[in-house]
């Protein structure tokens, strides 16, 4: 019986990168409670992480931790839930990685459903290159890329999620970790692909989306009346409107996950024996003799 | 002269059928005892399209196309303008004249033509335009020799899964075109009158079956892939087949997915692999630096066909070697093998997981179009000789935390590997530079250091790398250098040489990557004229020898792009342009075959 871990127990002793004040820590620290907090072991943990600032989160947490290239986070952890079925899989990465260079993956995932947690750190900029626009950036949000004023809009990755089949859609800011941690925590026993979007500021680039901006910007899904997360209809409606930012729990909804669809009640393929030659494996050249 | 060899191509339109009759005819072929090799040259499109099947049956294998077609089975007029020039003379065309007449362009002197008028009688006389293909086995059968009772029961075989009536149908078919024939022609062409021989206990199997079968008994039970052709058979396969051995099988949304899906698997443990093209391996190219760099082991599958770009994408060619050992930024140690018949498809894709494991390395499997989708009779696959090796595998019950480094430095540059799940070998695994226990680091003494751990991996896995085959004679002044697919025309070409009194040595390289510097430059040792012989325009091959050898003034490229397989002539005459020979007559083809079959390994 294993004994009960403390977020220390997921730490690693690996200093941080991140700049001081950097909304990621704040990710980092309800991510370690989360795990402790749901009685997860390190070694039955797989924590995936894309490229960037946040991209370095995986260092940090004391797990089976993979530090990929960027954008496919989405799909080496989908594989690595289909090998091990049996692992708790996390997934970490930025604005950029998930919305942008890896924006095609992310819509597969959702379809798919992977028994999954997504965390997407967003901070509206490209910190780790210096602070150029990214697909989450304001318009006219200014940067070393677009002197002149952003001219893309915004990408609502949540709403994309929500329109592409996504069964767990939550956002959070870095500010509020209690709030964070719940979120967490029931996105990991979600049974299907959850997304937690995280308000991440970048203290050092994106002077426009600060702490302060956010406190100023954000408001509950709680404090909407009767506020359903299993009203899809309500949900993207809540998603796609202009003004304040919504946050909490957005939508849920159960449906088969993608390694129910393609192992069915198969044992954790890595845990299959293969030295010894199926005698089975004979017969399939019957076919072509 | 009765020759026992034949080359038969069955032509028509896209989806007209003629790829399932051309399996008829080379299961006929097998099961009369003969060595087959088939070869499909068909248009990148659905319906339409001129589209041909090549069945070369003979008394020992080919591995290849001949110099000529014997028999060419023409549904239209455009399939024998096309192929007319490609007849042997003395050969024959069947040809369905009834939309079309033969015209006098296509006319040979020495070809006779046998007008049958295939769907009218498969209309008029037998009420279903379907059989067509049917009647044209029959008046093939007839005029050929095949054995009636073998073509009998193979067209029962391959429709009773459609009931009794769709069988009669067909035997009915067959009947008919032979008694066209019969009632028709009052000769039939001479010199083919195929005898069978006993089938020994033999396979029919194409290229790509033997590569899924091969990674299947290997202990492959992860796929993902995105369907390209010439690869996608292989994704077809194992989605067929690997779910009863507890495996899964992933049509991915692009080959950057499918290719960090593969590594995703691998580091949970799992043998993974992937199957492309060309188009798809340079989406890939960033996850194999990654696979490399993590030490994943990963098996790709590249089934080479004609670039650049979309290129012809049903046409064969080796041009993609280059990519595969040179593409991507930084340096990393990777493997290139490449099998030279149906039969070391299966033994090198065991041969590939057990290097990806050994050595945690991506290991690419080179093969062809007209290989990987020709179907060759080839010995039953031993599965007595497949081994699995999964190398330096942590597998035995928890590790001590803190001690375990996933990067440790060895002597083999090999580190062991924990997988998720074993208590206490928790570690990072990063595409960026690391130290020995997996974190971050841009320390510049770490960076030589751990550079060197995964590259001197190279050299550690030198021994169990396979071997090139040397074919003919080793001493002998004319030497060969080629792989793949080359190895059938290659080898025809030198046992028709050594006919002719030029012998002739041969390497059929299997590893191309790291490139076997000591066995070419062994074998090169005494040479007078050397022919290095590829599918493509720039002689990449040519190029790694050059390498090795330094500059060669009797080292010659034989090179061909069309996006077709060499015929054995091409290579002879190449070889006779340089190489005086006293006999003056290079036969037109062997009966008995001079270089050995390669053993399995």
């Amino acid at each position: 019986m294993a004994t009960q871990l403390t977020p220390k127990d997921f730490a690693t002793a690996t200093p941080s990168w991140w700049c001081p004040g950097c909304g990621d820590f704040g990710v980092l620290a309800a991510l370690k409670q989360s795990c402790a907090e749901l009685s997860l072991q390190p070694k039955d943990v797989a924590f995936i992480s894309g490229i960037g600032c946040s991209g370095k989160i995986s260092g940090y947490l004391h797990s089976y931790a993979f530090h990929g290239v960027h954008g496919r986070a989405l799909p080496t952890a989908t594989a690595v839930k289909l090998g091990n079925k049996d692992l708790t899989v996390i997934v970490a990465g930025g604005d950029g990685d998930g919305y942008a260079i890896g924006a095609g993956h992310f819509l597969h995932a959702v379809r798919r459903n992977p028994d999954m947690t997504y965390i997407v750190m967003d901070n509206q900029t490209y910190g780790l290159t210096k602070g150029q626009s990214s697909p989450t950036s304001m318009l006219g949000y200014l940067s070393g890329t677009s002197p002149a004023g952003n001219p893309d809009a915004p990408l609502n990755g949540l709403a994309v999620a929500l329109a592409a089949g996504g069964t767990f859609l939550a956002r959070a800011f870095s500010s509020e970790p209690k709030a964070m941690v719940e979120m967490i925590k029931e996105a990991v026993r979600h049974p299907g692909f959850a997304i937690v979007e995280v308000m991440s500021p970048c203290v050092t680039f994106n002077k426009v989306n600060t702490y302060k901006w956010f406190k100023e910007n954000v408001y509950h899904l709680s404090d909407i009346e009767g506020y359903d997360p299993s009203n899809r209809a309500k949900a993207f409606d809540v998603l796609t409107q202009h003004g304040k930012i919504p946050l909490g729990v957005f939508y849920r909804e159960i449906r088969p996950t993608f390694e129910a669809l393609t192992l069915k009640d198969s044992p954790a393929i890595a845990g299959l024996d293969i030295d010894r030659i199926d005698p089975k494996l004979a017969e399939l050249q019957e076919a072509y003799a | 002269m009765i020759v026992n060899d034949i080359e038969v191509l069955f032509g028509g339109q896209a989806g007209d059928g003629s790829l399932t009759t051309g399996d008829l005819i080379a299961t006929v072929f097998k099961r009369m005892g003969l060595d087959v090799y088939t070869f499909k040259d068909f248009p990148s499109r659905i319906r339409g399209g001129h589209t041909n099947y090549i069945i070369r049956a003979g008394e020992h294998p080919h591995y290849g196309v001949a110099d000529y077609v014997d028999a060419m089975v023409a549904f239209d007029l455009e399939c024998v303008e096309k192929h007319v020039d490609e007849m042997r003379p003395g050969g024959f065309i069947i040809f369905d004249n009834t939309s079309e007449q033969l015209t006098e362009a296509v006319r040979r002197a020495d070809v006779t033509y046998y007008e049958v008028p295939l769907a009218k009688i498969a209309k008029e006389d037998l009420g279903l335009e379907l059989v067509r293909n049917t009647i044209s086995l029959g008046v093939l059968s007839q005029l050929t020799g095949m054995d009636p009772a073998i073509v009998r029961s193979l067209v029962t075989r391959q429709y009773e899964r459609k009931g009794e009536k769709v069988v009669a149908q067909n035997i009915g078919a067959v009947e008919a075109g032979e008694n066209y024939v019969k009632e028709h022609f009052a000769s039939t062409p001479s010199g083919y009158g195929l005898r069978a021989r006993p089938d020994v206990d033999r396979l029919i199997m194409m290229g790509n079956d033997a590569i899924g079968y091969g990674a299947l008994a290997a202990g492959c039970r992860f796929m993902a892939g995105y369907p390209i052709t010439p690869a996608t058979d292989i994704l077809e396969w194992m989605a067929k087949h690997a779910p009863k051995y507890g495996g899964v099988v992933v049509q991915a949304e692009d080959e950057l997915a499918a290719i960090n899906m593969v590594i995703g698997a691998a580091f949970a443990g799992v043998r993974a692999m992937t199957a492309t093209s060309g188009p798809g391996q340079a989406l890939m190219t960033e996850g194999i630096g990654l696979a490399a760099v993590t030490e994943t082991p990963i098996v790709v599958v590249e089934c080479a066909r004609a670039g650049p770009s979309t290129g012809m994408p049903t046409k064969t060619e080796q041009s993609n070697l280059n990519h595969l050992i040179f593409s991507g930024h930084g340096e990393v140690p990777r493997v290139v093998l490449a099998p030279g018949s149906v039969e070391e498809s299966f033994y090198l894709t065991v041969g590939a997981f057990n290097l990806a494991e050994k050595y945690q390395v991506p290991v690419f499997i080179l093969s062809e179009q007209a290989m990987c989708q020709s179907k060759e009779t080839t010995p039953r696959l031993d599965l007595s000789a497949v081994r699995v090796d999964r190398g330096k595998l942590h597998r035995n019950g928890p590790l001590t935390f803190g001690e375990y480094k996933r990067y440790e430095f060895t002597q083999d540059g090999v580190s062991p590997r924990a997988i998720p799940g074993t208590e206490g070998g928790m570690h990072l695994v990063p595409g960026s530079e690391h130290n020995d226990a997996g974190v971050i680091t841009e320390d510049a003494r770490n960076r030589v250091r751990i550079m060197d751990k995964r590259m001197h991996k190279l050299v550690s896995m030198r021994p169990d790398l396979p071997k090139a085959i040397v074919h003919g004679d080793r001493s002998a002044g004319v030497a060969f250098i080629g792989y793949g697919s080359n190895r059938g025309p290659i080898g025809e070409a030198q046992d028709r040489l050594a006919a002719a009194g030029v012998p002739s040595r041969f390497l059929q390289l299997r590893t191309l990557w790291p490139f076997p510097e000591e066995e070419v430059r062994d074998f090169l040792a005494g040479a007078q004229h050397i022919f290095v012989v590829e599918n493509n325009m720039t002689g990449q091959v040519e190029r790694l020898v050059r390498y090795v050898t330094g500059p060669m003034p009797n080292m010659h490229r034989v090179l061909k792009y069309s996006g077709r397989p060499f015929r054995p002539i091409e290579i002879i005459e190449a070889v006779l342009e340089v190489v005086p020979h006293s006999n003056g007559v290079v036969p037109d083809r062997t009966s008995q075959p001079v270089h050995s079959a390669a053993p399995a390994s």
